[in-house]
């Protein structure tokens, strides 16, 4: 097990800042998972700590160790990649062979891991195939088998369910959560899927633009995103914002209706609300009046499109299944414990 | 006042391109749809084949099959009428020998000595030239500076003529010639025969040919290497993997299938080395560096007392040697094909 602590990490390609001062302590045991769109600078992340790539500034430190300038192979870690990247002309016992063979451990050793692992992750009978004659799943389990037998101090995962189909996704998912509860070994994994990192994560940490933007537990994220990125991109469908006038105790939506809500600012503010937080009102009391473009029933619950409050597109997800239907007036009424108010510059205010 | 658009103008232009082609093919329309008519879709395949096959015919087959006719044909005479018919005279005596490990028991000592010759040169060049090539890729796919410079420098010379090749090098390794001049000029050295050694002569054939045609092969190898993923590289360096091993133990093996190609197909061109050599010594000093193609081509057409029966019977026992050279080339390639798929 190991800590592993970033200050003020920074990398560059020419002129391009790919990340920028990454402070970030990962605690031991910890499953940390980076979130972000493409681009963001998660897997240029998860490389500086592998040591695949050089950081251009700051410090990486394992356990208080500073690694900055440690191979790859001697900082402890196990990287499972987003391809799998097995040795394509070898069995998997030899994928899994490979690394220990390269520590000279004694042979008695390697069988003993390799038996280990394979009955860990139930790939026993696939010890002397290769990975061309495995499925995407089998693969992928390979690939989390040649991390475990290294026994590392942290394992890097950088999207290793992206391959998978949907299905697989989400039992592997589990199988991942259980493999952690078991080992105990701290875990940074690497995901653009937001309900990846959501189910996984002990802590998240949301990057844009090789920058954190927030770092936090899932349900901190989503209920107290720290800005209007965040809130965005946590949870789904993504959150609806209105651009509202302030007065301090009233919000003006656009189209001049008036929500009552102590707001701690004045003048031009983005009012968030999730979809979640949306209901269908039977009156017009207190309510924004839309009107119904787009009904999806997906039986357990309704996705309802509406153009509302000065015709600004406004989603909202209803438990169970609804009669609406597109072209409908409706009425809306927001959950008052449930809004999120966001600066011009998109920083939370409440 | 009636404006024309740039639309108008550029499909007139068009039209007016076209007029000639439209034209043609309403000369031929007629005559073919009567022909299809006549022969069907499957006949008008045929009929679109038909100059293809005819080139094909005139260039390959029938001089194929007239090979095989002269082969079985004795005397001096070029013209298939004023030939006698000879059987499989020929083919005994170029395999008339008392031990075919010394050309000098041999019917036809000059087809033997060309053979070991040959099969001399297959054994050295071909390796060198796969190592060459291979070292050559490896460096290339390196973060070069200027590294498409050095790819083109490095291809550059399989553009070149052989005859260009040959001529190049002879001026560099003449009496007369750039090496000495150099070696002079550096640490006094007395110029060297170069090209009237046996030893260096061969050793010359071997290394022009070699620097001829290595850029093709290291282009082969070149894409094998760029097809290998980055990932594994990555997972062997997460893995602690030592570059020597990394090399023997991923880059080698991953780079197996297009190694064997580049084998087969420089065993082959090795097997048909002429040209280039040819310009360059001639086949000398004696014989050490007539290679087959030379001794076909010298019986054929080049000696006083040509014999194109023999020459004939010569390149038909070659061509075997390649149709097998080349078999071996097609079962690897369907091999790899096959483990592409998988």
């Amino acid at each position: 097990m190991s800590r592993i602590t970033l200050n003020k990490l920074g990398k560059s390609y020419g002129q391009v800042h790919v990340l920028k001062d990454i402070d970030l302590d990962i605690v031991d045991g910890e499953l940390m998972v980076f979130v972000g769109p493409s681009g963001c600078g998660k897997s240029t992340l998860l490389r500086q700590i592998a040591g695949l790539d050089r950081p251009t500034s700051g410090e990486i430190r394992i356990d208080g160790r500073l690694v900055n300038n440690v191979p790859a192979a001697d900082r402890g870690l196990a990287m499972v990649f987003q391809s799998y990247a097995l040795y394509p002309h070898m069995s998997v016992r030899q994928n899994l062979a490979f690394g220990l063979e390269n520590a000279r451990l004694p042979r008695a050793e390697i069988d003993s891991r390799i038996t280990e692992a394979a009955r860990m992750l139930e790939i026993g009978q696939l010890l002397e195939r290769r990975p061309g004659q495995l499925s995407g799943g089998q693969r992928q389990r390979v690939a989390i088998g040649r991390a475990i037998v290294r026994n590392p101090t942290a394992f890097l995962l950088d999207e290793p369910l992206s391959n998978l189909d949907a299905e697989l996704r989400i039992s592997t998912r589990a199988e991942l959560a259980a493999l952690h509860a078991r080992l105990g070994t701290t875990m940074i994994y690497v995901t653009h899927d937001q309900v990846e990192a959501m189910t996984l994560a002990h802590r998240i940490v949301v990057l844009r633009g090789g920058q954190i933007e927030q770092i936090g537990a899932p349900l901190e994220l989503y209920n107290k995103p720290a800005n209007r990125f965040v809130a965005g991109f946590i949870g789904a469908p993504r959150m609806n914002f209105l651009e509202c006038g302030a007065d301090g105790n009233a919000l003006v939506l656009p189209g001049g209706h008036t929500l009552n809500k102590a707001v701690p600012a004045k003048g031009k503010v983005t009012l968030g609300i999730r979809p979640q937080h949306v209901k269908l009102a039977a009156n017009d009391m207190g309510t924004v009046p839309a009107e119904v473009t787009l009904v999806e029933a997906l039986g357990s619950e309704t996705v309802v499109h509406t153009m509302a409050a000065g015709n600004q597109p406004l989603l909202l997800t209803l438990e169970g299944q609804h009669k609406v239907t597109a072209g409908e007036k409706v009425h809306l009424k927001f959950d008052d414990d449930r809004l999120h108010l966001f600066d011009v510059e998109g920083l939370r205010l409440n | 006042m009636n404006a024309q658009t740039p639309s108008s103008a550029a499909s007139r232009l068009t039209g007016a391109l076209l007029a000639p082609v439209r034209y043609l093919a309403g000369i031929i329309d007629l005559p073919l749809r009567g022909l299809q008519k006549v022969t069907g879709l499957t006949g008008m395949a045929s009929f679109f084949l038909l100059p293809n096959m005819a080139i094909f015919t005139i260039f390959v087959l029938l001089p194929l099959i007239m090979n095989v006719i002269y082969s079985m044909t004795g005397g001096t005479a070029i013209f298939l009428d004023s030939r006698t018919f000879v059987g499989a005279e020929q083919y005994s005596r170029l395999l008339d020998c008392g031990s075919y490990l010394d050309s000098g028991t041999c019917a036809e000592d000059r087809f033997w000595i060309a053979t070991s010759n040959t099969a001399w040169f297959v054994l050295l060049q071909v390796p060198l030239l796969l190592v060459v090539a291979l070292v050559t890729a490896l460096v290339l796919n390196r973060e070069l500076k200027a590294r498409s410079f050095w790819r083109a420098v490095f291809f550059f010379p399989v553009l070149l003529s052989p005859v260009v090749v040959g001529l190049i090098w002879r001026w560099i390794l003449q009496r007369q010639g750039l090496l000495n001049l150099m070696l002079f000029e550096t640490v006094g050295a007395q110029p060297h025969t170069w090209l009237t050694d046996r030893f260096w002569a061969f050793a010359a054939a071997i290394g022009v040919s070699i620097w001829a045609h290595v850029g093709f092969y290291a282009l082969i190898l070149l894409a094998g290497l760029q097809a290998i993923p980055k990932d594994i590289y990555e997972a062997a360096e997460m893995d602690g993997t030592r570059p020597s091993r990394v090399f023997w133990r991923i880059t080698l093996p991953l780079l197996m299938p297009n190694l064997l190609v580049v084998l087969v197909l420089a065993l082959i061109r090795a097997v048909q080395v002429f040209d280039e050599v040819y310009v360059l010594t001639g086949g000398g000093p004696g014989t050490s560096t007539m290679y087959l193609i030379q001794y076909i081509f010298e019986t054929g057409f080049a000696s006083q007392l040509r014999n194109p029966g023999l020459a004939a019977a010569a390149s038909i026992l070659m061509g075997l040697v390649l149709v097998v050279l080349t078999l071996v080339q097609l079962g690897i390639s369907r091999t790899n094909e096959r483990k592409g798929q998988r």
